[in-house]
Formats: structure tokens, C-alpha cells, sequence
């Protein structure tokens, strides 16, 4: 027998370690619920509950869109400016007379839009993501606001503002949206192989590209769906406050990242989860929520945000240190 | 004489530094005793016993993933022991840090320069110790420094030149220069003739050998027999992780040497059987592209193409291009006796070429993905219907090469990273044995891979070949191409200089025309 390298032992399968990573976000979530529950009168109503799920909500598809881009190893800094653009476009589609169907349809195409010029500025131009989102950023708030020359327009048609503040089984509308989208989503991150080759893609591009893997390919539609998931979030915000406004959804690009780190999304790319943004997105509207209830001041839920960000993201590193 | 002794005496007040020059010539500087390193789940070293003595030149030979970049690292403080005591000057010593290292007076010089390459000679010489006044560079001075350590090694460089304007060769013997200006007790040089011309390297040894004779200890890691018997006082032997033994350079030889490193001989690893060739595959006319030239060549069914030549020669850019990874410029490929343009990598799939890249790190592998994808990524497509993967046919797919390959992992949900070299490279291989390829390419396929993965892997060559399909293997190990290949192409300069049958030429001449001689 020739000396081969020895086995030591058997480290635990990787899918049991994210079931209980999976499992302790979710623990701290009905943690919070729990404390918030006992400590505050006005946590456990219906009308607050439902107030979290969407606010929660909105973060959660825009962190969902943005684990993808993540999960390549990219970042996604419009998606913030993103929301506030889609908004803008279909106020202004509505009160042209555009049919609701039609303006919804149009805003996800300038989403789309979005995503691809991300895309040609990443693959074709050799940008970087951080620079080619940062650009759009701070770009579409400037066409926003030329659009509506620095006001806001009013959204009259009551079917499209009604709905974001409908129930539907008694669950608020916002979040069924959260699962329409949640649930294709998981398909094709974790079932299918474009899933695959997304995280082959982040965790090394020039191998994937020499198995065979469309990089290029996959760049975009990472990008693609990260804007498309964005617009969606600005029609959702548009239904839900009947304005259309340029400066809406000020920083929540950096919600989205947070709630994606918070779910265990890795930075550096090929580490990521459906389940995980989501959960990290309502962990996040419940501290704004609880921090409210409490009355603690909204600076110091700033605060909170941060550090709860280094003390999760840190246990999260601890954990893969130890499972290498 | 002067500069070097004037510079290095900055660092004569380090307490640690003047205990180490206190040892006597021929007593022990450094011991390793019981010495371990494990990577995850691979030993990376097993425990070893080594005394280094003060003012000798130690040689350390050993075949690639033999442990010997893995023990320089843990004696330069790059990375930590797993157990084991390090005794430094009779001192049990932590040497956790490349700072600790640097303290007591290790440094190493590496094959590949880790210097600045933007910055001057000079600039180099002195990073991260520059000379000060009131918090501000004396630049002045410094080049004048520099200018002297240079002129006194008789090295014939201007210190205000930019790094990356020098040969590599140069580049070592600045960094050499460098380890020799910080006080240096204990150098460890880590292949440094890999890249040097023949001048370059007797340059190198004259500097050596006076860093000898001014009490340094030198550890000299080579693949190079005639280096280790023109300058070692003692050489020890690494294989497969175990330190083998430690010979006093009288009392040696070169066989003895090969038996100690890789404990079998030649005949049993290259097991070449006799498998008939059938049609061709492909016929490569006048392929060029970015780093090869007018490259003409074919492969049969049964038969293994030898590429030969220096790093930088041509073949890995050859390969690329024939795998439509790099765009060619000129030239015609024949698959199958049609005309084919390979536009890109899935192209190349998808007639039947696959490609186990130089690079397991860079090109081969997913290093922070399970094993299992990995070894499906080229085949998902396969492995799905529609959009969706048939799950048991992407676990059934990954298990089935895990087990023929006897890919050591207690699962495929193992991350590649925690994988030793050989493993990986397993790996890396058992992507394409279910892709149905009739061309392999493998380039580099058994570097940093043990010697029992060595004969595992040649005889998947033999498998392979049985089955109807015609292999390229690039390698730069001369015995390896040598006995494998049915037809041995040599490259230089990004052009294919020579073609010989099987044994045709020999080792020399084959070497000769690699080198341009």
C-alpha cells in the first residue's frame, strides 16, 4: 500500500450545518418575537403584525434579488435607487392612463434594463460591480428627479393602491408577494443548475467557464433579476404609500446586503440561500419595529443594526472557520 | 565586504539575532523534533524529526507534495504547527508568526520573488527598514546603502533601478541580498534556480556559499541533483509527508537519493501497455494564438501525445487555445476528419475534448464547493431534466467517481479545499470521465500529487486509451512525458521545435532541445 494521505475524521455533512445555521436565525427570530411579545402591549396585534410583515416584506425580495448578485461574488448598490425609479415610472404610467397590467409590466422592462446595463458594464466594459452599481445609484435618483422635477406624483387609481394594504387570508398582501417570489426563486437556486453554475460562478469564475458554464451569461441574469426584483419592490412601494417619489427608499440597498449577510450570505461570493436573506429581512424589520414599540430612539436602532450585523456575520465566520 | 556588514549591523542589538551568531559552527541551530501539520483532514507532514547545524548547507530533496513547502512555511512562521516543539538555539520557540521568524534571524527566499516590482532595487532592499531621520526616509542614503551591499556581492546592478526591470534571476539575488542585509542566521532557499539561467544560478551559489563562510545556516530545496551534490554538507529526504532520512553527502548517492524519494523505481510507476492505435481524432495544422506559433500535430485513438518544454514554452497557451478557451489566430483544426471552429470552451465540449487544466487552484476547481459539484459542474446539463436536476442522478453521478477514483472524502458534500493535492486533482480528472470525452487533455495532471495517485492516475491513462480515446498530457517532468507518451512533441518559445516516436531520443537530447542548446 502506498502512503496516502491519512483520514482523520469525518467532519458533519454541510447540509446538516446550514439546516442549523438555517434553524438559529430562526430561533433568534421567534426569540425576539417572544421578548417583544412579553415586554410590549402593542407587539402582538394584528395591526402591528401585519405592519412588520410588510415592511419586512419589501427588504426581503430586494435581499432575495440580491443574494444572487452576491452569491457571484458581486454587489448590487442600486437596488435602493432602483425602488425609488420604479416607483417614479409607474406613477407616471398611471396617471398617463397606462392600464394597471401594462404600467406593472413596463416598470419590471426598465428593471430588466436596469440589470442588463449592469451586466454589459460588468462583462463587456470590465467594471467593476461596485462602481457600475454605485453610478447607477446615484444616476437614476438624478432621472427621477427630473422626471417628476423634484415632486412627487400622485397615484389616484384606488385597485392599485388598495392592494398593498389588502389581506388575503387574512396574511397582508405584501407578503404573498414575498412567497410569489420566494418560491420560484428557491427552484431555481437550489434545484435547478443554473443555480449551480451561479455559485460555480462566484466561487471560481475560470473554472466554471472551462467546465462549460456561459459565465457572461450568468452575470447577467444575476444582475438582471437583482434589478427586476428591485422594481417589483418600487411597484409594491408605490401601491403601498400612492405616490411615485425619486428620493423613496433612501439606503436600502444597504438593508438588502445586511439581510443577505444576516442569512449567511458570504461576501466573497458562492455562499448563499434563499431561506436565509428572507429570515435576515424580517430579523431586521423587527428590531425597527421592536426599537419602536420601545420607544428607543431611531438613531439608536442605526446603531443596533450595525452591531447586530458584526455580532451574526462574526458567529457566521467562527462556524465556517471551524465546519473548513 | 564593507556594505553588507555595515547594513546588517542595524540589526546587531536583537537579542535573539546575537544568541543565534553565539552557537558554534556544527551544533545545532534549529531541531524539529515530532513536527506536524495537518490540513483539515490531510497530514499534510507527519511528525519529523530534523537538527539543522549551524553554518552547514542542508539540502532537502523530496518529489513535489513530498512536504517540503509545507515545512518551510511552518519554520518561516507562514503557517502553524499542528504539533510537534521547534528548539531554536536549545530554545523551545513558537514560531507562530513570519514576524517571530524574521526576529530570530529565518528568512526564506522564494521561487517565485515576493518583492515589489513597481518599486526601486533599492526601495526593496530596505521595505518595511527603511532608514529614518525625524520620521522621514532617507532616500539618499538608502541608495547609497544599497549601492554598496550591490557592488560588494559583485552583483553589477544600480540600486536606483526599477525591480521589474531585472531578469528573475536578478530579482533573486536582490532578494537574496535582502535576507542577507537583515542578519540572517538561518536561510532557507525554496527552489531558487527554478526560473535562472545557468550564469544566474553559479552567481547564486558563489552568494551562498559566502553567507556560509560568514555563518549562516542555508536549507537548499531542490528537484536538482547536481545542485544538491555541488553545495550541501547533508541532505534529508521528505516523501508522501514523512521525513525518510538525513545523509551526509559522502556517504550518499543520486540512487540512493531516488530510491529515499520515491521508494519504488521507475518501472513500476510508468506502466505502459500496449494498446492498438486506431483512427485520428484530431489534426491540429499551423495552430496559432497569444503565446504559441505554427503548432502542427494529431492524436489517435489509443495513443498519448507527449508535450514537453520549460514553463512559458507554449503548451498550457496551445491547450487553451485548442479548448477554444483563448481566441487562435491562424490554423485549421480537423475533428474527425471534418473542419471544425472552435469558438469557445463549450464548443470544445461539446464535440468531445476535455480539458484538466494547469492550475487545480485557479482553473481546476471550485475550492469552497462540495466535491460533488464539482465533479458535476461540466455535466449538469445531462444530469437535469429541463431546467431541473435529477437529484439522484447528480448524487449517483458524483458517488460513482468518487469511488472509482478512490477519491478519499467521507462525503461528496465535503468542500474541494479541505482535499490534498492528489484528491484534488482526483477531482479535477473525474469531471470529465463522465462527459464522454474522446479527447483528454491534462496538463500538469500529477504535480503536487503523490506517488501512489501518480500510478492511479497513469493507469486511467491506460483505461482511457482502451476505450477508443486519445490523450494530450503536458508535462514539464521530463521521465514522465518521456515513458508515457507514444509520440513526444518538445516546445520552445511558444513553437513545437521537435517530434520524436516513443524512446526515439534520448533524455539529453530531449532536454537540449527544450532549453535551445
Amino acid at each position: 500500500m502506498t502512503a496516502t494521505p491519512t483520514e482523520i475524521a469525518p467532519p458533519p455533512p454541510r447540509r446538516k450545518v446550514n439546516i442549523l445555521f438555517g434553524l438559529t436565525l430562526i430561533g433568534l427570530l421567534l426569540f425576539l418575537w417572544l421578548m417583544l411579545a412579553i415586554f410590549t402591549i402593542s407587539f402582538w396585534t394584528p395591526l402591528n403584525i401585519s405592519n412588520l410583515l410588510r415592511q419586512g416584506s419589501m427588504t426581503a425580495i430586494l435581499a432575495l434579488g440580491q443574494t444572487f448578485v452576491i452569491i457571484t461574488a458581486g454587489i448590487d448598490l442600486s437596488v435602493g435607487a432602483i425602488v425609488g425609479f420604479a416607483g417614479v415610472i409607474i406613477a407616471w404610467l398611471l396617471q398617463a392612463g397606462v392600464p394597471v397590467w401594462a404600467a406593472i409590466l413596463i416598470t419590471l422592462l426598465f428593471g430588466v434594463l436596469i440589470g442588463t446595463f449592469h451586466g454589459f458594464g460588468i462583462v463587456k466594459m470590465g467594471l467593476p460591480p461596485f462602481i457600475i452599481t454605485l453610478a447607477t445609484l446615484t444616476s437614476l435618483r438624478g432621472i427621477g428627479l427630473l422626471i417628476t422635477n423634484g415632486s412627487s406624483i400622485n397615484i389616484v387609481n384606488e385597485d392599485f393602491s388598495n392592494f398593498a394594504r389588502a389581506d388575503f387570508l387574512g396574511i397582508p398582501s405584501l407578503f404573498w408577494m414575498v412567497i410569489l417570489v420566494a418560491v420560484p426563486s428557491f427552484v431555481f437556486l437550489h434545484l435547478s443548475r443554473w443555480g449551480r453554475y451561479l455559485f460555480a460562478v462566484g466561487s471560481n469564475a475560470e473554472a466554471a467557464r472551462l467546465s462549460g458554464v456561459n459565465v457572461n451569461r450568468m452575470i447577467f441574469l444575476a444582475y438582471i433579476l437583482s434589478a427586476t426584483f428591485a422594481a417589483f419592490v418600487g411597484v409594491l412601494l408605490a401601491s403601498r404609500i400612492a405616490i411615485g417619489n425619486a428620493t423613496q427608499a433612501d439606503g436600502w440597498e444597504l438593508q438588502a446586503i445586511a439581510s443577505s449577510v444576516i442569512g449567511g450570505t458570504s461576501l466573497f461570493g458562492a455562499v448563499g440561500s434563499v431561506h436565509g436573506p428572507l429570515i435576515g429581512a424580517f430579523i431586521l424589520a423587527t428590531i425597527n419595529n421592536g426599537a419602536n414599540l420601545l420607544n428607543v430612539n431611531s438613531f439608536w436602532q442605526r446603531i443596533i443594526t450595525g452591531l447586530l450585523i458584526i455580532v451574526i456575520v462574526y458567529f457566521d465566520q467562527l462556524r465556517r472557520r471551524r465546519s473548513v | 565586504m564593507d556594505g553588507l556588514e555595515e547594513v546588517s549591523h542595524r540589526h546587531d542589538d536583537s537579542a535573539t539575532l546575537k544568541e543565534a551568531s553565539r552557537i558554534a559552527a556544527g551544533s545545532p541551530i534549529l531541531e524539529l523534533k515530532g513536527l506536524q501539520k495537518n490540513y483539515g483532514y490531510v497530514q499534510a507532514l507527519k511528525p519529523a524529526t530534523v537538527t539543522f547545524l549551524a553554518g552547514e548547507i542542508h539540502a532537502i530533496v523530496g518529489e513535489n507534495g513530498a512536504g517540503k513547502s509545507t515545512l518551510i512555511k511552518l519554520l518561516t512562521g507562514v503557517i502553524t504547527r499542528t504539533a510537534g516543539e521547534i528548539l531554536w538555539c536549545g530554545h523551545p520557540v513558537g514560531l507562530s508568526t513570519p514576524n517571530e521568524a524574521i526576529a530570530r534571524g529565518i528568512n526564506a527566499v522564494h521561487q517565485e520573488v515576493v518583492l515589489c516590482p513597481h518599486l526601486t532595487v533599492a526601495a526593496n532592499l530596505f521595505l518595511g527598514d527603511e532608514v529614518n531621520q525625524f520620521g522621514l526616509m532617507r532616500k539618499k542614503q538608502m541608495v547609497t546603502m544599497a549601492q554598496a551591499v550591490l557592488d560588494d556581492l559583485g552583483f553589477g546592478l544600480p540600486a536606483n533601478a526599477l525591480l521589474s526591470d531585472l531578469t528573475i534571476g536578478q530579482q533573486q539575488l536582490v532578494a537574496t541580498a535582502r535576507a542577507a542585509m537583515r542578519g540572517t542566521q538561518f536561510l532557507i532557499f525554496d527552489e531558487p534556480t527554478a526560473y535562472l539561467t545557468r550564469q544566474e544560478s553559479a552567481q547564486l551559489f558563489k552568494l551562498i556559499r559566502r553567507l556560509q563562510n560568514e555563518g549562516v545556516t542555508i536549507v537548499y530545496i531542490s528537484h536538482r541533483m547536481e545542485e544538491v551534490f555541488e553545495l550541501a554538507d547533508r541532505v534529508s529526504v521528505l516523501r508522501d509527508g514523512t521525513h525518510v532520512g538525513t545523509r551526509l553527502i559522502g556517504e550518499t548517492n543520486e540512487n540512493e537519493l531516488i530510491a529515499l524519494m520515491i521508494n519504488r523505481s521507475i518501472e513500476q510507476i510508468y506502466h505502459k501497455e500496449e494498446i492498438p492505435i486506431g483512427e485520428t481524432i484530431v489534426d491540429v495544422r499551423g495552430l496559432s494564438g497569444p503565446g504559441f506559433d505554427d503548432v502542427t500535430l494529431s492524436v489517435k485513438a489509443g495513443q498519448i501525445v507527449g508535450l514537453y518544454g520549460l514553463i512559458g514554452a507554449g503548451r498550457s497557451e496551445f491547450a487553451l487555445g485548442l479548448y477554444g478557451r483563448e481566441k487562435t489566430t491562424a490554423g485549421e483544426i480537423h475533428w474527425m476528419g471534418k473542419k471544425v471552429d472552435i469558438k469557445n470552451e463549450r464548443t470544445a465540449m461539446e464535440l468531445g475534448i476535455a480539458l484538466a487544466p494547469e492550475s487545480r487552484r485557479d482553473q481546476g476547481l471550485c475550492l469552497n464547493l462540495p466535491i460533488g459539484l464539482n465533479i458535476n459542474l461540466p455535466v449538469f446539463k445531462r444530469l437535469s431534466s429541463g431546467p431541473v436536476i435529477n437529484h439522484t442522478a447528480e448524487t449517483s453521478n458524483a458517488d460513482k467517481q468518487i469511488r472509482d477514483l478512490s477519491i478519499k472524502t467521507p462525503s461528496r458534500r465535503v468542500n474541494a479545499s479541505s482535499m490534498s493535492g492528489g484528491n484534488q486533482q482526483k477531482i479535477v480528472i473525474g469531471k470529465w470521465l463522465s462527459h464522454g470525452a474522446r479527447l483528454f487533455i491534462f496538463d500538469e495532471p500529477t504535480v503536487g500529487v503523490d506517488v501512489g495517485t501518480k500510478a492511479e492516475i497513469y493507469r486511467l491513462f491506460a483505461k482511457l486509451l482502451k476505450e477508443g480515446a486519445g490523450i494530450i498530457l503536458i508535462s514539464s517532468y521530463l521521465p514522465e512525458v518521456y515513458e508515457l507518451a507514444d509520440r513526444l512533441h518538445v516546445f520552445r518559445g511558444g513553437k513545437l521545435v521537435a517530434s520524436h516516436d516513443f524512446h526515439a531520443a534520448s533524455h539529453e537530447e530531449v532536454l537540449g532541445e527544450a532549453i535551445g542548446v
